[in-house]
């Protein structure tokens, strides 16, 4: 259908709308008009990518800036989807506009997801091929070819040189899959035609870590120009995201390699020397002139980066005692001997940046600011020396930007030194973790960088959580409710078991056996009433396991066996997948499953149980994290010092985040219908920070119920569920065709009138209201037809 | 690490020590599991405490590694703090010549210089290390030291002080985290305190039953409320308070400001010269202390003559000026150098002829 915000046409590629979907697009227009950043909430399941897509495709094509549209989510399964989703979309607009447009739409993924190249592409480890296809692609490997040499290159890389630069691939949108096929067809490697195409590109979908992973962003991400609009998708976790890819532990073991590819690196150095010392001359002379060879940085086989620096760094001339190779090799040698010397301290330490420094100073006379040129120096040097197999310097260069993030941000990182992996261990195990506290630091650059970030998710509540945790300010900020034509999911509060004893996963009395029975009666219940699939969620691992053990020996198991199978998720992916198969096999047979599973495991995040996969989920307990960790500790301390959020607050917000993820997928659609069950006291109180769409739905009587009034309420759900529910019912309530929508637009602009009228005086008024009629006249003569075939359409579905 | 070792003495392990063998006495650590090593940076051989006891008690000795013969005191025996011995070499090589080199940033001109003087030193220090030319480094470096006592000693003392003060700001800091954190663990029990008492208080209202129930549920929880916020504030105000004390409290003591440019001593006025640097020198003589001369001896001891200011070395210079006086001047060169002149050009001509009567008085007088 077609419609206009404003005085934007907006094509949308479904003859029917969701209200909330209009009112998104709406509110991200706005925020692209003021040109700002947003945070925004949309319920999952009601079509969230593709009206952000619709809307900023239209606003693409339709002003003549044509910003670039930069795409960022968190698995490659749900990137696949966007592209899918992005070509539907492109393929809908050229049938409607009559033309194809001049439209370029790309992903981007990991070597070993796009390699073709026979013998490379059949590595299993990801790292592997990276450095295989670096190897057979780098720069200096075609120099050698060129000088007659024999080496091995990749045929599909170097048939991209015979190619325009500009024009690799033909306009469109190319999914993995597209892309993979027309490499094979024309062979050129997917992966660099996609890189390259980069700068060419409307939009771009890739993963978070190529913009926020400094080491990575720099290669990937550097060209992209200041307009661009910057989509943040399934954005709850973003600043977890972000102080991962700021964070660094090391241990012995990486030390031990760190010190060994330093001394891989002084042999070669003494080969190179011996052999062709003029490199070595040539990169010298570059480092004393402070030039820093801006091409060869942005090179895309450059093999590592670096990590967030500051511009006027990269302006600098590498200190004098670094400059030549040998120095700094035993400079990185003193480096990582004095951390091994730290290491073997046997209580904990934490310290800030600047007391590291200096003891670091007093002991091995290492300044801060040639620790500063570390990681950079490396990356020069790693460059002359012409080393193909990088992954042996892998720890090498993790030290390198640890020296680099240590020197250059004395606040928001923590070093912590945990000599033992528990508190009861007696062998050490030393680990150093660099940890960065501040969510802020990883994604400034790129708020600095684009002048509109839309932040969006289906759980991302309490909204000003986000701006306060990441530094930033908002246009828009916004949370939609879903509306339902029906009510078709049932959010309950289990707060006594059906003995009308509180229930809890807290410390105290998680252990308790009538805690445990409660829980127990509590699944066996709600496994007795659901169809098909059940999702428990527990807090911990841990937990799970002592639960699951308790369970067995009161024979619980046994009683809920009869009804479901039960199905584990454990650490190991691989037995998870093995276990979501069997699931999943088990409901589609009608023998009905249970799946037992973590609130922050891999099942939590990713994996959604639409329809019978998932009836009910279950949520036994807040899923708290783990408070004892010192790193935990740490960003607490750092948070409330600095942000003025307290520990509390933050620990609640972070466990009600996960919970609402948790509850989140079952409900995938608004002709889903789901139950969610938050089993524990603790809920009660935090009722008001779920996201905005449950808490809606959460009646005041089902805040505080026992078992059994729990399991009285889900049946009276189930049968209401049962009735024969018609496409017709959602008409123009939860789901609107263009006549509901333009009927909203004119209530709108009423309304809008009347508040003019009633505070600004009748002229205003009546021009407005002119402006409204010509603009709903040309919209209702142009798509009088296009709605009356979604309405046969509706027909014929009868 | 120094700090670990004196806390945990011998009973815990370091990982990776177990299987070793003093290469002295070859007693190992399971034998005796408090062995501890030490080295001597004279040659960094490593031996057991025992055996540098038993073998330097009695004053110094030579070192028992075969193949080295360097005379070692037990004084200057001293545990390693690195694993790897050749970065302990290094690093006390790195503090002799970071003792000597320890010139700092702002005194150079450009960062080129600086980071050109930066390499310099490595470059001496990698000399050092590997054993390149060590005479001639260590003759440098000793010449370097001599001429520039002052100057270390200056810059040894701010680094000094700058340590200090940073010692110093990390201590305060830490303070203030710990303050901080209290205040912090006060006002949560602040409030649960405070809560606890507005439901007391509601309830005790409810018995004494004056009004309804839910009216009085409502009341308390609005006082809750209003005390709670304006608990909150107070809390912020004084907390910016501290905040801004501590600030103070720690600028006052180690009294620093960055970024300040050196002062440069403005250098010593000359002395004055009353000919602008002209100097005069005796071209054709020197002047004597002393002349021989019987008749002027009287003059030099006869009170009558000195009491009057009469001096014979003022008599003396003037007599041997007019002796030489004309010695300089050729007349004829200068005549000819004249008529030249006066053929240059016709401008000149009159101008010379003009001048001419002058000129001739001028010569006249030298003549």
């Amino acid at each position: 259908m077609k419609f206009n915000i404003e005085d934007l046409p907006v094509l949308f590629p479904y003859p029917r709308i969701y209200p909330e979907q209009y009112a998104y697009m709406c509110d991200l227009k706005r925020t692209l008009d003021a040109g700002g950043h947003c945070v925004l909430e949309m319920p999952s399941g009601t079509g969230k990518t593709v009206s952000l897509l619709s809307l900023i495709v239209a606003y693409q094509q339709y002003y003549p800036e044509h910003r670039k549209l930069i795409y960022c989510s968190r698995t490659m399964s749900e990137i696949e989807k966007a592209l899918a989703e992005l070509k539907a979309l492109m393929k809908y607009r050229a049938d409607q506009l009559g033309e194809e447009e001049e439209f370029r739409g790309l992903g981007l993924t990991s070597r070993k997801n796009l390699c073709l190249h026979p013998s490379v592409k059949k590595e299993k480890s990801g790292a592997i091929v990276d450095a295989r296809c670096r190897s057979l692609t780098a720069g200096f490997v075609k120099e050698k070819k060129e000088r007659g040499e024999d080496v091995d290159v990749c045929v599909y890389h170097d048939n991209l040189d015979l190619l325009e630069p500009h024009n690799l691939v033909p306009n469109g949108v190319f999914t993995f899959d597209g892309i993979l096929k027309y490499g094979e067809k024309h062979k050129q490697c997917p992966y660099f035609t996609a890189r390259r195409m980069m700068p060419f590109c409307n939009v771009i979908i890739y993963s978070y870590h190529y913009l926020l992973d400094p080491k990575i962003a720099e290669r990937v991400s550097k060209e992209l120009s200041k307009d661009c609009i910057v989509v943040f998708d399934e954005a709850h976790n973003i600043d977890n995201v972000c102080i991962e890819s700021l964070s660094i532990d090391l241990t012995e073991d990486s030390l031990r390699k760190a010190t060994r590819g330093a001394n891989n690196l002084e042999r070669k150095i003494t080969e190179m020397r011996s052999s062709d010392a003029e490199k070595l001359q040539n990169e010298y002379a570059k480092l004393v002139e402070g030039l820093r060879d801006a091409d060869e940085a942005r090179e895309e086989d450059a093999f590592m980066a670096n990590p967030a620096l500051p511009d006027d760094l990269l302006q600098e001339a590498v200190p004098g005692n670094i400059r030549r190779a040998e120095h700094f090799v035993a400079f990185l040698k003193r480096f990582v001997e004095y951390l091994k010397t730290r290491m073997k301290v046997l209580h904990v330490i934490s310290e800030t940046p600047p007391s590291f420094l200096q003891h670091l100073k007093d002991l091995t006379f290492i300044e801060k600011k040639p620790l500063r040129f570390c990681a950079e120096r490396l990356t020069s040097l790693v460059r002359t020396l012409e080393l193909t197999n990088i992954e042996d310097y892998q720890p090498l260069q993790e030290v390198a930007t640890f020296a680099t993030l240590a020197a250059t941000y004395d606040k928001g990182f923590l070093l912590i030194l945990e000599p033992y992996e528990s508190d009861t261990a007696t062998v050490p195990n030393p680990i150093l973790h660099f940890t960065c506290l501040d969510a802020a630091i990883a994604i400034k650059p790129v708020f600095d960088r684009f002048s509109s970030v839309i932040i969006t998710s289906g759980t991302i509540s309490p909204l000003e959580m986000y701006p306060k945790m990441l530094g930033f300010t908002t246009v828009v900020q916004e949370s939609y409710s879903m509306t339902l034509a029906r009510r078709s999911f049932l959010p309950m509060i289990v707060t006594r078991g059906s003995d009308q004893s509180a229930i809890s996963s807290g410390f105290q009395i998680r252990n308790e056996p009538g805690v445990v029975r409660n829980y127990g009666t509590l699944l066996l219940e709600f496994s007795k009433l659901t169809p098909d699939g059940v999702v428990v969620f527990f807090p911990s691992y841990l937990y799970m396991e002592s639960i699951i053990s308790m369970w067995q020996g009161m024979g619980t198991l046994d009683e809920i066996w009869k009804y479901k199978l039960i199905l584990v998720e454990t650490p190991d992916s691989q037995e998870t997948s093995l276990a979501l198969e069997t699931y999943r096999t088990a409901c589609c047979n009608g023998r009905g499953a249970i799946l037992l599973c973590v609130a922050r495991g891999k099942v939590s995040e990713g994996i959604d149980f639409d329809h019978h996969y998932g009836r009910t989920v279950l949520c036994i307990g807040v899923p708290f994290q783990y408070t004892e960790s010192r790193i935990l500790k740490a960003r607490l301390e750092f948070l409330r010092e600095t942000y003025r959020i307290r520990e509390n607050d933050f620990l609640s917000f972070d466990a009600m985040r996960h919970a609402a993820q948790c509850l989140g997928r079952v409900l995938r659609g608004k002709d889903d219908y789901g139950i969610m069950v938050l089993a524990d006291r603790r809920f009660q109180k935090k009722r008001t920070q779920l996201p905005k769409w449950i808490n809606q739905a959460l009646l005041d009587s089902d805040t505080s119920l026992s078992t059994d009034m729990a399991t009285a309420s889900a049946k009276k759900f189930l049968r209401t569920m049962a009735q024969p529910f018609s496409e017709r019912d959602q008409a123009g309530v939860s789901t609107w065709d263009l006549r509901d929508l333009e009927r909203h637009k004119e209530k709108m602009e009423e309304e809008k009138i009347r508040e003019l009228r009633n505070g600004g005086g009748k002229m205003e008024g009546d021009g407005v209201d002119g402006r409204f009629n010509v603009q709903n006249g040309v919209d209702g003569d142009d798509f009088e037809d296009e709605d009356m075939d979604a309405l046969m359409r509706d027909a014929d579905a009868e | 690490m120094s700090r670990a070792p004196a806390r945990n003495g011998a009973a815990p392990r370091r990982p990776g020590d177990e299987d070793d063998i003093c290469p002295v006495c070859k007693s190992s650590r399971y034998l005796n599991p408090s062995m501890r090593f030490l080295v001597n940076p004279e040659c960094y051989h490593k031996m057991c405490e025992s055996c540098v006891d038993r073998i330097f008690s009695h004053g110094p000795a030579p070192c028992p590694v075969a193949g080295c013969a360097r005379t070692l005191r037990k004084a200057r025996f001293r545990r390693q703090t690195f694993e790897d011995l050749h970065i302990e070499r290094e690093v006390d090589i790195r503090r002799r010549v970071a003792g000597v080199f320890n010139k700092r940033e702002e005194e150079f001109e450009s960062l080129r210089d600086w980071n050109n003087y930066l390499e310099e030193v490595e470059n001496l220090t990698w000399n050092l290390l590997q054993g390149v030319d060590v005479k001639e480094t260590e003759k440098k470096l000793d010449a370097y030291k001599r001429q520039n006592e002052q100057e270390i000693k200056q810059n040894a003392a701010i680094e000094s002080q700058e340590n200090a003060n940073t010692e110093a700001q990390f201590a305060a800091q830490r303070e203030q985290a710990r303050l901080r954190r209290e205040a912090a663990r006060n006002e949560e029990l602040d409030e649960r305190r405070e809560k606890e008492e507005g439901r007391r208080e509601m309830v005790d209202m409810m018995a004494r039953g004056d009004g309804d129930a839910d009216t009085i549920a409502r009341e308390t929880q609005k006082v809750v409320l209003k005390k709670s916020t304006a608990r909150r504030t107070a809390a912020e105000r004084s907390r910016q308070q501290a905040a801004a004390k501590v600030d103070n409290g720690a600028a006052a003591p180690l009294f620093s400001i960055q970024g300040l440019k050196r002062v440069v001593q403005p250098a010593p006025e000359k002395e004055y010269d009353p000919f602008g640097g002209y100097v005069i020198k005796h071209e054709y003589y020197y002047l004597r202390d002393h002349y021989e001369h019987s008749w002027l001896d009287n003059a030099r001891s006869d009170a009558q003559i000195t009491a009057g200011g009469y001096d014979v070395r003022e008599y003396c210079a003037r007599a041997m000026m007019e002796a030489f006086g004309g010695l300089g001047v050729f007349v004829e060169d200068e005549i000819r150098e004249r008529e030249e002149m006066a053929d240059k050009g016709v401008g000149t001509a009159s101008a010379a002829a003009a001048g001419g009567g002058g000129g001739e008085g001028v010569d006249g007088d030298v003549l």
